[in-house]
């Protein structure tokens, strides 16, 4: 048979890491419905959702746009409607998306590399969408209907840098949590996942229970209050790098499940 | 064609899981530009074995080499590997185009018109989610990328599993066109032996971790053959013989032995002896069975005699 080949032998020109990684982020855009379609979709329907129930809450209290409507839509969550959603996202980047990229030839640190550069980006981009509808918002009145959705919970308080920084550290936290966690089980699978949720649970109920028996949690709702709304995101970013670097030394060694 | 260096070195390489060795103590060699077959029962560590050539899975010891290093997070070396696993997860929402559309990211030698004729020839729905699709257009996703990546050194996982007649010749058919117009090492992994007998230049036979035959196929086909015959007859001339099997009905015997040259041929010829051959499946069951079966099909000719 060998006799038979008339071709040439194939051989391969090696790219280079930059361009090794920038093709994981590629991969994982591929389809972009996962990354920015259906968030944003997440997003629009929990606006119409908002539009309603901001006409509800008008219809109960006699006017929107006075100062208590305002102030009463700052309880909603909508604007966080597709965190919930990325959070899956995070999971399935790497349970997913780790078994295929091996499949593809690519190396456990490439592919690590280039999912948090996506992770990155992608927050970046939505840090900054998000805190530019919260300033239009504003400028708006409400979109001129009096709806407030962007402006919530802690958005829309300090200012468009506050509002791009936090916005930021809060998706990447969002996506490495996710990630790390999947992680997590492809690394150490169910044994892995037993430790890791039973430790969590010990570290937050001791915590609590310490701050209970040291009557400390004035000193703590102080300390809360000190920070503000950067500082509070600021420290977000800590458990973000942990997961982040954590993640990055528990793929080096994962091998994916058969 | 260049043959200098192995495309593939393992030496005693070991991998367990827990106490349980699932590759124990192998070492073989994959030459350049042929095609290899690994063939073995369900279980027997075609998979985890392809695993560690890919660097997917770590080893517990030994040495492993492929393109002259360890493939275990080696970018040079995995660049040049395509192994879609039978089992191979893509992310939920994926669609066999998305698969196609990032592969060229991956495979420096893809060739897209390729995959596209080959989808065709398959008939695989390429907007439909991979979620949705048969057991043999998941494989037809598989085959198509290890077909149109041209690595040098494609793995084949189970190809054949769930494709139907026309869709396993097709794939018979390009790969070996292809294959000729750009040579390149392939490991073909199954357990359906005989669907692919006629690809494979070299087998390699794996049973419980451990390599049981390391051997180029034609070698091996005529490694043995079968004489059939009056049982007195053969008896007489396979006495002091290797045999590797031996079946019987009645006074009738068709015994299986190895290494028949072309003198002994003709004279079991003129003793009246039927000679056939082997085939590579045959070969193989009888090889990791190695028991005979002649006392069952006695029993079997006596009761229905009785």
């Amino acid at each position: 048979m060998t006799a038979l080949l008339t071709g040439t032998a194939t051989s391969v020109h090696p790219r280079s890491a930059p361009a090794r990684i920038w093709n994981v982020v590629r991969l994982h855009l591929v389809d972009r419905r996962t990354y920015i379609g259906i968030p944003w979709l997440i997003a629009g329907m929990a606006f119409v959702v908002t539009v309603f129930m901001a006409q509800i809450i008008g219809f109960t209290t006699g006017g929107l746009g006075t100062a208590d409507a305002i102030a009463g839509q700052r309880y909603s969550w909508a604007v966080l409607a597709p965190q919930g959603y990325l959070i899956a996202v995070g999971v399935q980047a790497i349970s997913f998306g780790f078994p295929l990229a091996l499949g593809f030839g690519v190396t456990r640190r490439d592919f690590y590399l280039g999912t948090a550069l996506l992770f990155v980006l992608i927050s970046a981009a939505n840090a900054l969408a998000f805190a530019v509808l919260t300033q239009l918002e504003q400028l708006t009145d409400g979109w001129f209907i009096d709806t407030y959705m962007f402006n919530a919970i802690w958005l829309g308080i300090d200012g468009f840098w506050v509002d791009l920084f936090s916005f930021f550290v809060m998706q990447l936290l969002v996506f490495f949590i996710g990630a790390s966690i999947a992680t997590i089980y492809m690394r150490w699978r169910m044994p892995g996942m037993l430790i890791f949720w039973s430790a969590l649970a010990l570290a937050i109920v001791g915590t609590v229970t310490i701050i209970t028996f040291t009557s400390n949690w004035p000193a703590v709702g102080l300390w809360y209050g000190a920070q503000g709304i950067a500082g509070i995101f600021a420290w977000l970013l800590v458990p973000a790098a942990a997961a982040g670097f954590g993640g990055f030394l528990a793929l080096r060694r994962a091998t994916p499940k058969n | 064609m260049n043959l200098t260096e192995p495309a593939v070195r393992v030496t005693g390489l070991t991998k367990k899981f827990g106490a349980f060795a699932a590759i124990d103590d192998v070492s073989f060699t994959v030459e350049t530009n042929k095609i290899y077959g690994l063939l073995g029962r369900n279980g027997a560590g075609k998979t985890t074995l392809m695993q560690l050539l890919t660097g997917q899975q770590f080893a517990t010891s030994g040495t492993l080499e492929v393109f002259g290093a360890s493939p275990v997070e080696n970018a040079r070396v995995l660049q040049s590997l395509c192994f879609i696993k039978e089992t191979q997860k893509y992310p939920d929402s994926f669609r066999p185009e998305h698969v196609l559309a990032s592969a060229p990211w991956f495979f420096a030698n893809w060739d897209a018109d390729f995959a596209a004729s080959l989808a065709q020839d398959f008939r695989l729905p390429l907007n439909r989610p991979i979620k949705k699709l048969s057991r043999g257009q998941l494989s037809a996703v598989g085959v198509i990328v290890g077909l149109a990546s041209r690595a040098p050194l494609t793995f084949f996982d189970e190809p054949y599993l769930g494709l139907d007649a026309v869709a396993r010749q097709i794939f018979y058919d390009r790969l070996l066109e292809d294959y000729a117009e750009h040579p390149r090492t392939i490991i073909l992994s199954t357990h359906l032996i005989d669907e692919v007998s006629n690809l494979l230049e070299h087998v390699l036979v794996i049973d419980e971790g451990r390599i049981l035959m390391d051997q180029d196929a034609d070698e091996l086909r005529g490694s043995a053959s079968t004489v059939v015959g009056k049982k007195t007859d053969v008896d007489a001339f396979v006495a002091g013989r290797d045999i590797i099997s031996r079946d019987g009905i009645g006074g009738l015997a068709s015994v299986t032995v190895t290494g028949l040259s072309e003198a002994e041929r003709a004279a079991a010829r003129t003793a009246g002896l039927e000679l056939s051959p082997v085939s590579l499946q045959q070969l193989i069951v009888q090889r990791t069975t190695s028991t005979t079966s002649e006392t069952a099909s006695t029993t079997d000719a006596w009761s229905a005699r009785s």
